[in-house]
This record gives structure tokens, sequence and C-alpha cells, in this order.
């Protein structure tokens, strides 16, 4: 595969599945600089993926796994290392955009960042309609561990906002 | 709020992206990286292998080109080539292992286990394979009848390079507990 081929697949697969990223990006960083850095990061993985990519999965599914991966991975002790590099680059590419973001979706984004690493990731997928079967594919565990999983999610989120209703917040 | 509410708070934003990408500058950035893409296992392993052997060969022909060929010399020579051959047939066996490992989370873990285990080994294996080689300096430096200057110099070296390779030990120690952990809370 040329780099001139490699390139337009990439820009392809990120026109198109920008939102799915996005979405990682800001599930598993906080700060605007930590999130600028995960997303150069997974997007890096996705670049070193095109050749490898062989459709004997959806591109979405490809994508998740690889973002997935690469963020659960950033969040250990590798993460120091990035960060200064980071810093040292100092070359923002993920610049917040200008809608009004729905503060029900902050606290979203807030609950989810609280879970663990693992657990965040099976949200994503649930949140985004994978079917147990599908997750069970992008996670490498059964689907029966997938259901266990999201049935403990969906009742802590549910008691979470419960008590956020029950506050009046 | 239900899950389905939540649901549909989600898909709201597909609609909305959070951010905007500099796309000139992600490009400018994946090529810079790539450059500089090969794994800090492939470098240390190539480190070692070039090192061990470089230092072999030049030990070896040292002594059967010098006017003072020692036994001493010989085996030095012959345990550094020795170990690059070691660190070269271990290289070989973990590229062939790379492909059994499956295309999901769980998979894509293993797989980095795998690798920390064997940086694991490979800087406990290289840790006290110093050993050997610092034993035959200081007879070789005993029975050349060196000064006690180049004696402590080496010794000091040798506590470096050991208190150095404990610490780049420690980390891929601390890394492989790390991608055990998350092994162990996707199980769960």
């Amino acid at each position: 595969m040329t780099e001139k081929e490699q390139k337009l697949i990439f820009n392809r697969w990120l026109e198109q599945h920008k939102a799915l990223v996005f979405k990682v990006v800001r599930a598993y960083a906080v700060t605007a600089m930590d999130q600028d850095d995960l997303f150069q990061e997974v997007t890096i993985q996705v670049w070193n993926s095109v050749p490898a990519f062989r459709q004997e999965s959806s591109v979405t599914t490809w994508l998740y796994r690889i973002a997935l991966n690469t963020a659960i991975k950033w969040m250990g002790k590798e993460r120091k290392h990035h960060k200064q590099e980071a810093l040292e680059s100092a070359q923002s590419v993920l610049h917040m955009s200008d809608h009004p973001i729905d503060g029900r979706l902050t606290w979203l984004y807030e609950e989810i960042h609280k879970l663990d690493e693992i657990d965040r990731s099976v949200t994503l997928l649930l949140l985004d309609g994978f079917s147990y079967k599908e997750m069970a594919a992008i996670l490498g565990i059964t689907e029966s561990n997938v259901g266990v999983k999201i049935n403990r999610i969906k009742k802590h989120l549910i008691a979470r906002s419960e008590k956020i209703n029950h506050y009046g917040i | 709020m239900e899950f389905d509410e939540m649901k549909m708070i989600w898909d709201a934003q597909n609609n909305k992206p959070l951010y905007t990408i500099d796309e000139e500058g992600l490009y400018k950035h994946i090529v810079s990286k790539k450059k500089k893409a090969r794994h800090i296992t492939n470098v240390s392993e190539l480190l070692l292998i070039v090192a061990n052997l470089a230092s072999g060969v030049l030990i070896a022909a040292l002594n059967f080109f010098g006017e003072h060929a020692t036994p001493i010399g010989y085996a030095i020579a012959v345990w550094m080539l020795g170990t690059a051959l070691y660190v070269l047939v271990s290289r070989i066996r973990r590229i062939n292992q790379q492909h059994q490992f499956d295309r999901s989370m769980m998979g894509d873990l293993r797989h980095a286990v795998s690798d920390a285990t064997y940086q694991v080994r490979l800087s406990l294996l290289m840790r006290w394979n110093m050993l050997p080689i610092a034993v035959f300096t200081f007879v070789g430096l005993w029975n050349g009848a060196k000064s006690i200057w180049i004696a402590i110099g080496a010794l000091i070296f040798f506590g470096i390079v050991y208190y150095a390779s404990r610490w780049e030990h420690s980390i891929y120690k601390s890394r492989k507990r790390e991608l055990e952990a998350l092994q162990k809370m996707l199980q769960a």
C-alpha cells in the first residue's frame, strides 16, 4: 500500500468516524491537553492499522477496538511520558467546537469517567448500540461476561441519575 | 433517568461533533511520529545484539592479533558472542509469536503482557549477565597487574550499570503488573 492510498483511507475513516474517536477521547481524558494527547495517540494507531485492515470486521468495530485499546494503555504509566512529549511538541490538533453542550451529556461523560478503564469501554460500546456479540468480539470476552458487566453498569448509571434527580441537580 | 434516555442524549452528539481537527497539523504529527515509531523492545534488543557482538568480536580480535592473548580475554569474547546469539534467537521467537493473538481488546492485552513478560525476562537476564562479565574483567585486570585505580573505575562502572539495569527492570515489572491488572478487570 502506498502512503498516498494509506492517507486517503485514513482521511476517509477519520471524516466518517471522527465522532467515535471523540467519544473515546472524552471518556478517557479530562483536560484539553490530555484529550489532545490521547487523540494524537489514537490517530497514530489508526494510521498504522490501515494496511492491516482486511475487512473481516466493519470499520466502526475496527476503529473502536483500536481507540479503546489505545485509551486503556494510554491511561497507564506511559501517560506521563506521552504528556511530556506533548508538552515538548506543544502542537494542539484538537479544538473544542462552538456547539453548545448539553449539560446531561456532560454529566454522562463525568459518570463514565468515574468507571474503571474496562467498564468505560463497555459503556461506550453499549451507548453506541453494539450488540452483545459485537462487544464480546471487540473486548475478547464471552457474551455472558459482557451481559454481567452491562447489567452492573446500567444499574449503576440509573442509580447515579436518580441520586442527581433527588438532589435536584 | 432511564437508560434509553441516556442513549438518546448520547446519540444526539453524533450530529454535533465535540471537537474540530487541525488536519494539516495532525498529518504532520503522524509523519514525524512514524519516523520514530520503532518499539522500545526492538531498540533494546538491537542494542544488546550489536553491543555484545561488537564487543565480543573486538575482544577476540585484540586477543588473536595482539601480543598478550589470555584465556580470560577469549572467555569474555565467547560469553559476549553467546549473549548476542541468545538475544537474537529470543528476538526471532518473539517476532514469530506476534501473530498468535486475536484482534480483540483481550488479545491486545495478552500481546502486551507477553511483550512485557519478555522485557522483564530480558532485563533480568541482562542484569545477571553483567556478573560473569565483571568477574572476567576483574580476573583480567588482576592477571594483567593493572593499576588499582583502573580496578576501582571498573568497579564503579559495573555498580552504576547494575543499579541502572535494576531501575529499568523495575519499570518493566510495574508495566507488566498494570497490564495484568487490566486483564483481570476485563475478565471480572
